[in-house]
């Protein structure tokens, strides 16, 4: 390195900063900090609605689904009361068209 | 990439901001706009504090980021018309009380009328005392480009800051 260079790198040694410089890179600091805070906040906002709509329809399908399982039961046992009532009409139409053919037997036999 | 450093944003900034200021102030030549961007560079590097390895790490990316911005600050001006050159001889902050000769004051303003590529490539030499090689790594330019740039760079340099010696002899 010669001399003219030995001059330049002298001339180029780097200056000391402004005395400022830190203290306004750490009041734009927390300036951004604070400005990203706030849509971390809506974000928050945002996912516990979402959530809270989500338990919403979660708790609506649910009861919609025990509604349904009753109703369907309600009909299951319905059908089988009206079962049990044909069942009984048949057997006492039975009985009755028995007790029908016994008293035209008697009636014919009386007759004879 | 699991590393141990820790990375303190405010020790970086103690231990960087000359750096990074003088960078841009050398670039530029307006001491507002350098100030503004060693903040620019600083508030990058805390986004990107994570992505640091290590110190050498993050001196090496505060000094790429800090030429590139002041390359970017450099382009908007040519944009916008205003006289860059006129400005950095006024604004150049060269302070003679600061300097301990005649020349290496005068070398500071006669940098700021180089083209941007060879400044860019001195300052990192002068300044940083980086080698061609480090320099090509942070300009993200081909050695040979880098090497051409230091030698036209002085060249220019020296011949004009001896016509500057004429003059200032004749002067005396």
């Amino acid at each position: 390195m010669d001399e003219f260079e030995e001059e330049v790198r002298q001339a180029f040694e780097r200056r000391p900063a402004p005395p400022g410089l830190k203290r306004k890179l750490m009041e734009r600091r927390r300036r951004v900090a604070q400005r990203h805070s706030f849509p971390l906040f809506a974000w928050r906002g945002l996912a516990a609605s979402i959530v809270s709509v989500s338990l919403c329809i979660l708790g609506a399908l649910v009861v919609y689904s025990n509604y349904q399982q009753r109703e369907a039961e309600k009909q299951r046992e319905g059908e089988a009361a009206r079962q049990q009532v044909l069942t009984a009409l048949k057997i006492t139409n039975h009985a009755l068209e028995h007790m029908n053919a016994q008293l035209a037997a008697r009636g014919r036999g009386a007759q004879q | 990439m699991a590393h141990d450093w820790q990375p303190d944003f405010e020790q970086l900034v103690d231990e960087h901001q000359s750096m990074v200021f003088s960078l841009a102030l050398r670039m530029t030549g307006d001491r507002g706009l350098a100030e503004e961007i060693a903040q620019d560079v600083f508030l990058e590097l805390d986004r990107k504090l994570g992505k640091m390895e290590s110190a050498a790490h993050a001196c090496f990316w505060l000094r790429r980021v800090a030429m590139n911005r002041s390359a970017d600050a450099l382009r908007r001006r040519k944009v916008r018309g205003m006289d860059l050159w006129v400005e950095i001889d006024e604004n150049h902050g060269v302070r003679e009380e600061n300097r301990s000769s005649p020349l290496g004051a005068r070398l500071e303003q006669l940098l700021a009328t180089l083209p941007e590529a060879q400044r860019a490539a001195l300052v990192l030499r002068y300044q940083e005392d980086l080698t061609p090689e480090e320099i090509a790594a942070t300009l993200e330019a081909p050695l040979a480009t880098v090497k051409s740039h230091l030698q036209r760079g002085l060249k220019l340099l020296r011949a004009k800051a001896s016509n500057h010696l004429k003059e200032y002899v004749r002067g005396v």
